[in-house]
């Protein structure tokens, strides 16, 4: 009898197997599999560490779909209703991850078949995505010029860096959190942040449109502190620029690249291959060392100086917060509001 | 009005030179015509006295003001162009009030002499139409009206008739003509039409490859052309290369010896002789020839005549009824006869005869 | 000929129209949290974009910029413009490649170009610290002059193209008549030149005026992020505040406005050039 894949799926069918037995997972996960991902180096790693040495062997063909989130976000609500999707995984950052799983465009994760997620962090799993790579919420402060170490996200509103803290506008939520935090209040509810981010536009704070544009003004030094990712700011002092960070008394917010498979991906099997083949160990730690990301998985080890600069210690790691992205979602519109109507007039 | 004056007047190109020393004196109401094959230099040079060509070398004055270095707003010239440039987007009235407005003529007398030069171009009535809306004989008065409204020193055409037809074009031809006569104008005007520069001209200036050849009224053209190019530019004309004997003979390739006007030797190596001055007849005096072809052209008959290996011209008025000459045909014998006096050694340059290269 | 106009004629209205009355249809629908959208015919997303002073503010910051890179588009374009139409010289091509030059490259690229000229540390900043002309970084970047010097960039090219060719069409002849007559270079070009020009500079006004208005990546890069045109705040609706109905009206409203000004614009061009 020749084996095909048809056959061999009617075949477990009809003895009643699971399909979640991951030896039949992996018989199953052949052929193309479509991966709407950043470009960049995001998409440079995931092709050598994990289409490449773990994929190919295994007769699966990954075919990246490069762009930014934003279009590949919209794609997604566009194609809700289509039968058949062009994607077979989709990465996004959690709180889109979050939204999107909202509307029900994601396929549910089955932990049974995707062997290495029981190896990851707790704290990061859920139930409609596997956690990729995760960096936490810091401050970014210039050495040379805030002399004092920060302590806390209220620090930033000290008047004597009157003009000096310049905000990434893309992070609008995660600047919103910070304020909340800053005011004292919670990540689950930012109304005391939009108090405390007037305060903070009435001492001059700079925004910036883009990530690089910010660390162009950090490299200037024409603002001297932020709040950005741990990750980024690892790879800004790599690249020269004058940053040390400081993890926030209030608590550093996890930030957590995702990938799930949409209902109409065409290539399910392929799809759960490639979410397993990304948390294995070995394509984790590159990503640790060329983008400042730690593992997600706990059976990655890195080099203890690295972890030492991109990871939190075990006192930091226990106060990490996790977005809310249930008051996130359904708060918004009003929240992007507040921040294009009101802060950053 | 004025005089215009050309004084060594030349335009050369990187690689080319389109006018060449170009001297030219225009009387006080004189009309005189460039003409000229394509290429020769005859627009160029209008287009210098315009004011749109700077010249590379020489003078041109107009009522004695050198406005060499002049603007083309500053020169007081009235140019009909070849596609007469009428603005479209004004009526006939506006175009031909244009030029006055420019000169800041005041608004009764710039309508008074408006309507004066609308008359006089035959164009009452149309003052408020735009130029799409009229024939191209009318668009034709109208650019002629624009540009004499002003008075100009000097009236420029450039090929003013070529856009028109035929029958038109001869219309026209006396109409400017009796215009340029009544009121006096210093014109010069471009044209490769002969007949158009014979018909209108008190002199007609022939240039080539950027150079004059000769200038001269119609006649003296016609009749004592300087060169073998003007022999063949203005009318027809039989151009023999051959060697001059003694004085009063001509000695072709072929070996026949002609009869020519007695010059010295150095005047020219080419005969020229007009095809209605040979006479052809069946008996009589004259050079033994051939007929190779007989041309019918009602009025005139034309006799293609082979004499010892020369092709010449014969043209002559149709012969009456019973005529010996109403009967030949090729292959005939015949007789040609000319007056020694008609036919002119020329000197001519490469490339000025028809069957020479060029 | 018919059979084969009518299946592409329906296809090509298909790909335009059927877009468009998806949106319009998306713009009649309500926001809900969870949902992301409730099937409804509500005109509230229209009124309150109306009624809102921020989305008042954002359409006339877009309409200023719009007609500012319109008319400076008009003036810087014209000469340049008029110079190609007249070239005669086997570098025609060339100088019409050049023009076109600027559109072979993606808007945020050149905008990163602005952003490198145009920063605190860009190059005119350096330029002028290096010459002692100025003491500290002069503020160039997000500010509404860069976000127009970078358009005028986008649209000078569509502006001088498209005059271009209508200048072409004006026959060399009429401003050699009008010098003739004693016209000086500026009365012709003020009498005979511009008059002519004057579908060219309608049809040109119009294609800028609308690129203008829907400007996206110039903006956003070069205006900062409290520099808000249309565009981009239609793109914040649909993208980062996921509320597709609202970013619908906006979109539908910028496409009104842009429609009511160019055809009131364009008429009365068309008035100035005489019926004809």
């Amino acid at each position: 009898m020749r084996l095909t894949r048809r056959s061999t799926l009617a075949a477990a069918l009809a003895t009643g197997l699971p399909l979640g037995f991951p030896g039949l997972a992996d018989a199953q996960a052949s052929g193309q599999v479509v991966v709407g991902t950043w470009g960049g180096d995001y998409g440079d790693l995931l092709a050598s560490n994990i289409d490449k040495p773990i994929l190919a062997p295994k007769g699966i063909e990954v075919l990246q779909d490069v762009g930014p989130q934003d279009p590949r976000k919209t794609k997604l609500i566009a194609e809700r209703a289509s039968r058949r999707g062009s994607m077979d995984v989709c990465c996004l950052s959690d709180v889109d991850m979050f939204t999107l799983a909202q509307q029900g465009v994601f396929e549910p994760i089955e932990e049974g078949r995707i062997p290495n997620l029981a190896k990851a962090i707790p704290s990061l799993k859920r139930p409609y995505s596997a956690p990729h790579i995760y960096s936490a919420k810091v401050i970014l402060y210039n050495p040379a010029k805030v002399t004092t170490a920060p302590q806390s996200y209220a620090d930033l509103w000290d008047p004597k860096y009157r003009g000096r803290v310049g905000l990434v506008d893309i992070l609008h939520l995660q600047n919103m959190e910070a304020a909340s935090l800053a005011a004292g209040g919670t990540e689950h509810d930012y109304e005391p942040g939009k108090k405390k981010l007037m305060e903070l536009r009435s001492l001059d704070v700079k925004i910036y449109p883009s990530n690089e544009a910010l660390a162009a003004a950090l490299k200037s030094e024409e603002v001297w502190l932020t709040i950005m990712w741990l990750a980024r700011g690892f790879m800004w002092k790599k690249s020269g620029i004058p940053v040390e960070h400081a993890v926030p008394s209030e608590g550093a917010t996890s930030i957590c690249f995702e990938m799930s498979v949409p209902k109409n991906a065409r290539n399910r099997a392929g799809a759960l291959a490639y979410l397993d083949a990304a948390l294995d160990a070995r394509a984790q730690t590159a990503f640790a060392d060329r983008m400042g990301y730690a593992p997600t998985v706990t059976d990655a080890q890195l080099p203890p100086e690295l972890a030492r600069q991109i990871s939190l210690t075990p006192e930091q790691q226990a106060k990490l917060r996790t977005p809310d992205y249930e008051y996130i979602a359904k708060n918004q519109v009003a929240l992007i509001d507040f921040w294009n109507k009101e802060f950053k007039r | 009005m004025g005089t215009l004056t050309l004084d060594g007047l030349s335009r050369r190109y990187a690689t080319t030179t389109a006018v060449e020393r170009v001297d030219l004196d225009v009387a006080q109401g004189e009309f005189v015509a460039l003409l000229g094959p394509s290429g020769c230099g005859k627009t160029t040079t209008l287009r210098m006295v315009a004011g749109f060509v700077p010249p590379s070398s020489g003078r041109i004055l107009i009522a004695g003001r050198d406005v060499t270095r002049a603007p083309p707003h500053g020169r007081d010239t009235g140019m009909v162009f070849q596609s007469y440039a009428l603005f479209p987007h004004m009526t006939v009235g506006e175009n031909v009030a244009f030029g006055l407005e420019m000169r800041k003529v005041a608004r009764a007398e710039r309508d008074a002499r408006v309507r004066e030069a609308l008359r006089l171009a035959r164009l009452e009535g149309l003052a408020g139409r735009l130029p799409r809306q009229l024939s191209g004989g009318q668009q034709q008065r109208v650019a002629l009206a624009r540009a004499l409204v002003v008075n100009p020193a000097v009236f420029l055409l450039d090929e003013p008739l070529s856009n028109l037809d035929a029958k038109l074009r001869a219309e026209v031809r006396i109409e400017i003509r009796a215009l340029q006569q009544r009121l006096g104008l210093t014109t010069l005007f471009v044209t490769h039409d002969q007949e158009e520069a014979l018909t209108m001209a008190d002199r007609l200036v022939v240039m080539e490859r950027g150079r004059v050849r000769q200038i001269g009224t119609a006649e003296a053209l016609y009749e004592r052309p300087a060169d073998a190019f003007v022999a063949g530019f203005i009318g027809r004309c039989n151009l023999l290369r051959g060697t001059p004997e003694a004085p009063g003979r001509f000695r072709t390739p072929g070996g026949a010896l002609l009869p020519c006007l007695p010059q010295q030797a150095h005047h020219g190596q080419v005969l020229a002789l007009r095809p209605e001055r040979i006479a052809v007849a069946t008996a009589g005096d004259g050079l033994a020839a051939r007929l190779v072809a007989v041309t019918y052209l009602g009025a005139q008959t034309e006799y293609h005549l082979d004499l010892a290996g020369t092709r010449l011209l014969a043209s002559a008025p149709t012969p009456a009824e019973g005529d010996p000459r109403r009967a030949l045909a090729p292959g005939d014998a015949v007789l040609a006869h000319w007056d020694p006096a008609e036919a002119r050694l020329l000197p001519a340059e490469p490339g000025d005869l028809p069957d020479d290269p060029t | 000929m018919a059979a084969l106009l009518l299946p592409a004629t329906l296809l090509v209205l298909g790909l335009l129209v059927a877009p468009m009355a998806m949106l319009f249809r998306i713009s009649l629908n309500r926001y809900d949290a969870a949902q992301m959208m409730q099937e409804a015919l509500t005109a509230e997303n229209y009124l309150r974009a109306l009624a809102d002073p921020y989305y008042r503010e954002v359409l006339a910051t877009t309409l200023g910029v719009a007609l500012a890179c319109t008319l400076l588009a008009l003036l810087i374009g014209f000469p340049p413009a008029y110079w190609l139409a007249r070239m005669e010289s086997r570098w025609k091509s060339l100088a019409v490649i050049l023009t076109l030059f600027p559109l072979l490259v993606g808007n945020v690229v050149r905008a990163a170009g602005w952003m490198a000229l145009l920063g605190r540390d860009g190059a005119i900043n350096a330029a002028l610290l290096g010459a002692g002309l100025i003491a500290e970084p002069w503020p160039m970047l997000y500010t509404t002059g860069a976000v127009i010097a970078g358009i005028l960039a986008v649209v000078a090219p569509y502006m001088i193209l498209t005059l271009s060719a209508v200048i072409e069409g004006i026959p060399r002849g009429v401003e050699e008549a009008a010098a003739n007559l004693g016209a000086g270079p500026l009365t012709a070009f003020r009498r005979v030149v511009l008059p002519l020009a004057l579908p060219g500079v309608a049809a040109g006004c119009v294609l800028v005026f609308i690129l203008c208005m829907n400007a996206y990546a110039t903006p956003v890069l070069l205006g900062g992020p409290q520099f808000k045109m249309m565009a981009p705040a239609v793109y914040d609706q649909f993208v980062r505040g996921t509320n597709w109905p609202f970013g619908a009206a906006l979109a539908f409203l910028l496409l009104v406005v842009t429609l009511v000004l160019t055809l009131i614009g364009s008429t009365l061009l068309a008035g100035r050039s005489r019926s004809r």
